[in-house]
C-alpha cells in the first residue's frame, strides 16, 4: 500500500474546496458584483475538476466559453441593471429558512445517492497510475462530426451539433430582438 | 515522498462518488440561490452553478480515471458536457435578455415585482 | 203457395211495418230536429197518415192471413167446447180417426183410456145440456187419474215455429228471433192490428192541438203564465208505430228471450208514451212510476226465465226443425212428452238438478251410464216431488212479469197514473194491448204452470179484481174509473186462467180489448169536447154528444155482460156476457171439485166484482151523460167529436156487440180460434202435487148445465143489481150519493176507497222514502267518507311531491349539484393562490419537487429491494 500523496486526489480535495466554497459564496453574498466575481472562480476551479477528469477540452471550453463568454456576458448584465440606486433586496428570514432546509434535503438525497453505489468508489491507485494522459480533443471533434473513434459502436452526435448550432443561432438572433432599444418611453407597468 | 497521518485519505484515487457529492453540493447552492436571490441576476447566477453542477456529474460519468469497469460513459460524458455548455449560454443570453427587458420596462431587477402572472 | 212459409212471412211483414213506419218517421222527422231543422206543421201529418196506412195494411194482413190461409189450412172442430152462441150439431169432424170418440175434439189422442172421454151426449144434445155424462166421464178422468195410469190429455195444437235469425250462440244455448204461430197469435194480431188501426184513425183527430204552437195548461212557467211551445204531432205517431211494432212482436215471439226483449219495449214505449206531456210534472213522474214498477215484476220474470233456461236447453216454445233434420224439442215438449201421456211433468234435466246429490251417489256408483234409469226412477218417486218446485219457481217467476206488466196485485200503482198520457195512449196501450201482454204471457206459458202456480195466479187475479172494483166506486175522474175498470178487468181475466179455463180468460182478454178500447176512445172524445176529467163537472152530455153517448153505452153493456137467454136459440148477450160468464162458470166448476172452504172465495169475489163493475160502470155513465149539466159553460161549449173520431167509435162499438158471436157460414169464431189454440196438455182436470188437494178442473166441465146455469144466473143476476143500485143513486136520484157518502158508517170505508187503500202511500214510505234515504245517506257518505279519503290520498300525494321536490330534488340533489360545482369553484380559487407570480416561488416548487420524487423513488427503491 503506498501511502504516499497521490496529488490527483490532493489537487481534487483543492480544487473541490475552492468550487464548493466560492459556490456558498455566491449564495451568502448580497452584492451582486461579489456574487458575479465568486461565482467566476467558482467556474474556473470547477474546469479545473474537469482537467482532473480527462477531459482537457471540455475543461479548456468551461473556461473559454463559460467563463470568459457566459460570465462576462452575465458582468454586461449587472453593469446594466445597476443604474438604480442601490437598494437593499433583502429575502425574508423564513426564505432562507425554507430554502435552507430544502437544499439540505436534496445534498442529502444526493449524497446518499453517491454514496450508494460501490462501482462509484475509485480505482486502485496502481490501476490508476498505469493509465496515460488521454488526448481528448481529437475524438470529440471526430465524435461532433459523427465518427466515433474511441467506441465505435456507439452513434455519433452529429445531428445533435447541428440542432445546437442551430438553436444557437435562433436564441442569438432571438436574444438580440428581445433586448434591442427601444425609443425612450415611461416605465409603464406591463 | 511525504507521508501524511491520513494516509489513506489522499493516498487513494478518488472515485465517482467525490465528484458526484461536489456536483451535488453545487447544485443544491445552485437551487438555493436561484430559491433566494430577489436580483434576477442572481437567479441567472444560480442557474449557471446548477449547470456546472451538472456538467461536473456528466465528467465524472465518462471519465476513465474513475471507474475501472468499463461502466463510464466515456466520450459521451464529455460531448454532452460540451453541449450542455453550449446551451448554458444560449440560455443565458436569453434570459439575460429578459431581464433587461423587465429592467427597461420596470426600472428595477426585483424579481418580487414581477408578479403579473398572479393567478 | 205452402202456408207453412206463407203464414209466417205474411204475419213478419204485419210485424215489420210499423217498424218501418216508425224509422221512417223518425228519420224524417225527429232526426232533422236534432239539427235544428224542424218540420213545418203542414207536413207532420204525413207521417201520420204513413203510420195509419202501415197498421191499417198491417191488419189487413193479419186478416188474410187468419181467413186465407190459417182457417184452410186448420179448420177448426165444428163444435167448440166453449161456444155460447148459437146452437150446433155436435157433429163428428172428419178428422177424426176411426175408432175415436165419436165427435170427440180432434186434439183427442187415440190411446188409452178414449172410452172414457166418450161424451155420447155430443151427438145429440145442444151446448145446454151436456148430461152427467160429462161429470161422470170427469169423474172417471179423477179416478183415473188417481190410478197409475194417466188418463190421456190433449196433443200439440197446430203451429208453425221458427227461427228467423240467430243473435247469439254460446255452445247448445242459442238466443234467436223466432215465431211461434198458433191460432192463438193470429186472433192476437187480428185483435190488436184492428184496435191498433182505430186508435190511430182517433189520434189523428183527437191530437190535432199539436199541430200547432200548443199551450199546455197544467204547466206554468216560472213569470206565471202557460208554457207555449211547438206541436209534437209526429212524434206521437212515431210512438204509436214502435208501440205496435213492440206489441206484436210479443205476440208473434217464438222464444221466451225475444218475447222479453219486446216486453221491455213496449215498457219503453209506454214509458214514452205517457210521458208525452214532458213538460207535465204529473206526467214524467208517472212514466217513472209505470216503468219502475213493471222493471220490479221483471226482476222476477229473469228468474223465471234463468230456472227454465238452465234445466231445459232452450228458450223455444215450439220445436225448431234444425237443416239436418233433427228435431230440438221446444219448452212444451220437453215439459208434456208422448210418454207421459203429455200431461205436464219436470223434464229430466229439472231432476236432475233437483235430486243431484242422490244421481252424484249414483254417479260414483254404476257411472254416468245409469243417470237416465235413475231419473225415470226418482220421478215416480211418491215421497219426494223431484222437479216440481224448479217448475213452481219458474212459474211463479214468469207470473212475477205478468203481475208487473198488466198491474196486478200488488205491482197495479202504475195503471192509474198512467192516466196522464193522451186518451189514444190510455185506449191502445193501458187497456187493450200492452197490459194484455201479461195475459197473454200466462197463456201462452200455459203448459209451464203447475197447478200450484195457477192457483197463485187465480187468487193474485181475484184479489186485484176486487181491489180495483172497490177503488173505482169513488173514483170522479173519468179515466181513473175506466183504469181501475181494466185492472178490475184484468184481474178477472188472471182468475179465469189460474182456474184452468184457458179459453176463457183468453176470450175476456179479446171482448175487454173492444169495449175497452172503445170506453176509453169514447172518454177521450168527452174529455176532448168539455176540457176536463172530472165526472162532477159534467152532465146531461148525451143531448150534445149523442154518438158518444150511445156507444159508450154499448160499452157499459159490454163491459157489465148484459145478455139474455133466448129459449130456442140460445143465448143472446154482447160480447161481455160471453167472455165473463165463461169466468164465472169455470169458477163455480172449480169451487164444485175443491173441498177447501178458502177457495169459494174465488168464485165469490169475481160474482161480488160483477155487481161492482156493473155499479160503476153505470155510475160512470149516469154522470157524465144523464141528468142535469153539473157545469153549465162546459155544457154549452160541449160539442160531438168530428167524425174522425166518431167513426172508430162505431166501428168498435159494433166489435163490441158481436165479437163473442159466432159468424154465420164460415166456421168461425173466437172461442172456437182458442180452443184451436189449447196448449198441449192443459185440457185434463189435473191434481196439484205440492198441494195434493187442489184440482184444477177440465174446462170441458163447466160447460155442464148444471154449472153453466146457476153460475149464469149469478152472473147476470149480479149484474142487473149493479145498474139499479147504480140507476137509483146517480139517474133517479132516489138516495143522494153525497148523503151515503157523509154517514158515519160509510165514512171510513170512504175514505179507505177515495185514497185508494193507501197504496200509493204504503208503498211510498215502505219503498220509496227508504230508498231515498238510502240514496241520500249514501251520497252523504260518499260525500264524507269517501271523498275525505280521496281528498287524504291527494294530500298525501301532494305532501310527498313537496317532501320530494323540498328535501330530495332541492335539498340533496340541488345542493349536490350545486355543491359539487361550488367545491370545484373554490378549489379553483383556492389553487389559484398556488400561483402568486414569484418566480422564487416556482423555483422552491421546483427543488422540493425534485426532492419529493427522489424521496418516492427511494422509498420505493427500498421497499421492491426490502
Amino acid at each position: 500500500m503506498d501511502t504516499s500523496i497521490y496529488w490527483p486526489t490532493f489537487l481534487f480535495w483543492f480544487f473541490a474546496a475552492v468550487c464548493c466554497m466560492f459556490a456558498i459564496g455566491v449564495v451568502l453574498a448580497t452584492n451582486i458584483v461579489r456574487m458575479a466575481f465568486y461565482l467566476v472562480l467558482s467556474l474556473a476551479a470547477s474546469s479545473g475538476l474537469f482537467f482532473l477528469a480527462g477531459a482537457d477540452f471540455v475543461g479548456a471550453m468551461q473556461l473559454m466559453i463559460y467563463v470568459g463568454g457566459t460570465l462576462v456576458l452575465l458582468i454586461f448584465g449587472v453593469m446594466l441593471t445597476s443604474q438604480a440606486k442601490f437598494v437593499s433586496m433583502k429575502t425574508s428570514q423564513f426564505d432562507w429558512t425554507l430554502a435552507a432546509l430544502a437544499g439540505l434535503c436534496l445534498l442529502a438525497v444526493l449524497i446518499s445517492a453517491a454514496l450508494a453505489i460501490p462501482e462509484w468508489k475509485g480505482l486502485e491507485r496502481a490501476e490508476a497510475e498505469s493509465l496515460g494522459i488521454p488526448q481528448t480533443a481529437t475524438p470529440l471533434g471526430m465524435g461532433l462530426l459523427g465518427a466515433r473513434v474511441d467506441a465505435p459502436q456507439r452513434s455519433g452526435y452529429l445531428l445533435v451539433f447541428e440542432i445546437v448550432s442551430v438553436h444557437l443561432l435562433v436564441v442569438l438572433v432571438g436574444a438580440a430582438y428581445l433586448a434591442r432599444a427601444k425609443r425612450k418611453r415611461s416605465t409603464a407597468v406591463g | 515522498m511525504i507521508t501524511l497521518p491520513l494516509a489513506n485519505f489522499l493516498a487513494q484515487p478518488v472515485g465517482v462518488s467525490q465528484f458526484v457529492i461536489v456536483g451535488a453540493i453545487m447544485f443544491t447552492c445552485g437551487a438555493v440561490c436561484m430559491a433566494t436571490k430577489r436580483n434576477a441576476l442572481g437567479i441567472l447566477m444560480g442557474i449557471e452553478l446548477v449547470l456546472n453542477g451538472a456538467n461536473i456529474n456528466f465528467i465524472a460519468f465518462g471519465s476513465p480515471y474513475l471507474r475501472s469497469d468499463a461502466g463510464s460513459l466515456g466520450m459521451d460524458g464529455q460531448l454532452m458536457s460540451l453541449f450542455v455548455i453550449v446551451l448554458a449560454a444560449a440560455e443565458a443570453a436569453v434570459a439575460l435578455a429578459i431581464a433587461l427587458n423587465f429592467y427597461n420596462n420596470f426600472n428595477s431587477i426585483d424579481v418580487d415585482r414581477a408578479n403579473q402572472l398572479k393567478g | 203457395m205452402d202456408p207453412q212459409t206463407v203464414i209466417p212471412n205474411l204475419l213478419t211483414i204485419a210485424w215489420l211495418l210499423p217498424l218501418a213506419s216508425f224509422v221512417i218517421i223518425w228519420i224524417a222527422y225527429s232526426l232533422p230536429q236534432l239539427f235544428g231543422s224542424r218540420a213545418s206543421y203542414a207536413i207532420q201529418p204525413y207521417g201520420a197518415y204513413l203510420a195509419v196506412g202501415t197498421i191499417g195494411l198491417a191488419f189487413v194482413l193479419s186478416a188474410v192471413t187468419l181467413l186465407g190461409f190459417w182457417l184452410p189450412t186448420y179448420p177448426l172442430s165444428s163444435h167448440g167446447h166453449a161456444e155460447h152462441g148459437e146452437h150446433h150439431k155436435h157433429e163428428p169432424s172428419g178428422h177424426d180417426k176411426a175408432g175415436h170418440d165419436a165427435g170427440g175434439n180432434e186434439n183427442h189422442d187415440s190411446s188409452d183410456d178414449s172410452s172414457a172421454h166418450l161424451l155420447p151426449s155430443h151427438s145429440t144434445s145442444s151446448p145446454f145440456r151436456w148430461a152427467s155424462e160429462t161429470t161422470a166421464s170427469a169423474t172417471a178422468t179423477h179416478h183415473d187419474a188417481a190410478s197409475a195410469e194417466r188418463p190421456h190429455n190433449n196433443t200439440p195444437p197446430p203451429s208453425i215455429s221458427g227461427n228467423w235469425y240467430t243473435l247469439a250462440k254460446c255452445g247448445d244455448l242459442e238466443i234467436t228471433l223466432g215465431y211461434y204461430i198458433d191460432a192463438l197469435t193470429v186472433t192476437m194480431f187480428c185483435m190488436v192490428t184492428l184496435i191498433a188501426t182505430c186508435v190511430h184513425v182517433y189520434a189523428l183527430g183527437y191530437m190535432h192541438d199539436e199541430l200547432q204552437e200548443f199551450t199546455d195548461p197544467e204547466v206554468t212557467t216560472h213569470d206565471g203564465k202557460k208554457l207555449k211551445r211547438p206541436g209534437r204531432f209526429h212524434r206521437f205517431f212515431q210512438y204509436l208505430s214502435l208501440f205496435s211494432f213492440s206489441m206484436l212482436g210479443i205476440v208473434l215471439a217464438g222464444n221466451l228471450a225475444m218475447m222479453f226483449v219486446f216486453w221491455e219495449l213496449v215498457g219503453i214505449c209506454s214509458y214514452f208514451l205517457i210521458g208525452f206531456y214532458t213538460e207535465r210534472k204529473s206526467a214524467s213522474t208517472a212514466a217513472n212510476k209505470a216503468f219502475i214498477v213493471n222493471r220490479v215484476g221483471d226482476f222476477g220474470m229473469l228468474v223465471g226465465l234463468m230456472a227454465l233456461w238452465s234445466t231445459l236447453g232452450t228458450f223455444a216454445f215450439g220445436d225448431i226443425t234444425r237443416e239436418d233434420g233433427t228435431v230440438e224439442p221446444g219448452i212444451f215438449s220437453q215439459l208434456h212428452t208422448k210418454e207421459n201421456h203429455y200431461h205436464l211433468e219436470p223434464s229430466p234435466g229439472m231432476i236432475q238438478w233437483a235430486a243431484r246429490d242422490k244421481i252424484k251417489e249414483v254417479v260414483l256408483e254404476k257411472g254416468g251410464a245409469a243417470i237416465p234409469a235413475t231419473i225415470e226412477e226418482l220421478r215416480h218417486d211418491p215421497n219426494h216431488q223431484y222437479g216440481h218446485w224448479l217448475l213452481l219457481i219458474a212459474g211463479l217467476g214468469l207470473f212475477c212479469g205478468c203481475v208487473g206488466k198488466s198491474a196486478q196485485f200488488p205491482l197495479h200503482v202504475w195503471l192509474p197514473d198512467a192516466m196522464e198520457g193522451p186518451t189514444p195512449v190510455s185506449a191502445l196501450v193501458h187497456s187493450a194491448t200492452m197490459v194484455a201482454a201479461g195475459v197473454y204471457l200466462v197463456g201462452r206459458a200455459y203448459p209451464i204452470f203447475i197447478p200450484e202456480v195457477l192457483l197463485v195466479i187465480a187468487v193474485v187475479g181475484s184479489i186485484t179484481l176486487f181491489l180495483a172494483a172497490t177503488i173505482a166506486l169513488t173514483a170522479t175522474d173519468i179515466k181513473r174509473v175506466l183504469a181501475y175498470s181494466t185492472i178490475s178487468q184484468l184481474g178477472y181475466m188472471m182468475l179465469g186462467l189460474g182456474l184452468g179455463g184457458f179459453v176463457a180468460g183468453l176470450f175476456h182478454l179479446i171482448t175487454h180489448a173492444f169495449f175497452k178500447g172503445l170506453l176509453f176512445l169514447g172518454s177521450g172524445s168527452v174529455i176532448h169536447a168539455v176540457h176536463t176529467n172530472e165526472m162532477t163537472e159534467m152532465g146531461g152530455l148525451r143531448k150534445k154528444m149523442p154518438i158518444t153517448a150511445y156507444t159508450m153505452l154499448i160499452g157499459c153493456f159490454a163491459i157489465i155482460g148484459a145478455g139474455l137467454p133466448i129459449v130456442h136459440l140460445g143465448y143472446f148477450g154482447l160480447s161481455g156476457f160471453f167472455s165473463k160468464d165463461a169466468i164465472i162458470e169455470q169458477s163455480f166448476s172449480h169451487m164444485t171439485r175443491n173441498e177447501a172452504p178458502w177457495l169459494w172465495l174465488l168464485f165469490l169475489l169475481p160474482v161480488v166484482g160483477a155487481l161492482m163493475t156493473a155499479f160503476y160502470m153505470f155510475r160512470l155513465w149516469f154522470m157524465t151523460f144523464a141528468g142535469q149539466p153539473r157545469d153549465q159553460h162546459r155544457f154549452d161549449h160541449a160539442h160531438e167529436s168530428p167524425r174522425v173520431m166518431t167513426v172508430p167509435l162505431i166501428i168498435l162499438a159494433i166489435f163490441a156487440i158481436g165479437v163473442a158471436w159466432e159468424i154465420p157460414g164460415i166456421n168461425l169464431s173466437v172461442p172456437k180460434l182458442l180452443e184451436q189454440a189449447r196448449p198441449i196438455g192443459t185440457l185434463a182436470t189435473v191434481e196439484g202435487n205440492l198441494m195434493s188437494e187442489l184440482v184444477i178442473p177440465t174446462e170441458h166441465d163447466s160447460h155442464a148445465f148444471e154449472i153453466r146455469l146457476p153460475a149464469g144466473l149469478m152472473a147476470s143476476g149480479m149484474a142487473a143489481v149493479g145498474l139499479l143500485l147504480a140507476a137509483l143513486l146517480y139517474l133517479w136520484r132516489v138516495v143522494d150519493p153525497a148523503k151515503v157518502r157523509h154517514n158515519l158508517l160509510v165514512r171510513p170505508l170512504y175514505a179507505l176507497l177515495w185514497h185508494k187503500w193507501w197504496f200509493d202511500e204504503l208503498y211510498d214510505l215502505v219503498f220509496v222514502k227508504p230508498t231515498l234515504w238510502i240514496g241520500r245517506f249514501v251520497a252523504g257518505f260518499d260525500r264524507s267518507v269517501i271523498d275525505s279519503i280521496l281528498h287524504a290520498c291527494t294530500w298525501i300525494c301532494r305532501a310527498m311531491s313537496v317532501i320530494v321536490d323540498v328535501v330530495g330534488d332541492r335539498t340533496l340533489i340541488d345542493r349536490t349539484v350545486d355543491g359539487i360545482a361550488s367545491y370545484t369553484w373554490r378549489g379553483g380559487l383556492s389553487l389559484r393562490r398556488v400561483q402568486t407570480g414569484r418566480l422564487r416561488q416556482y423555483i422552491m416548487f421546483l427543488v422540493v419537487g425534485t426532492i419529493i420524487l427522489f424521496m418516492i423513488a427511494t422509498i420505493w427503491r427500498a421497499a421492491v429491494a426490502g
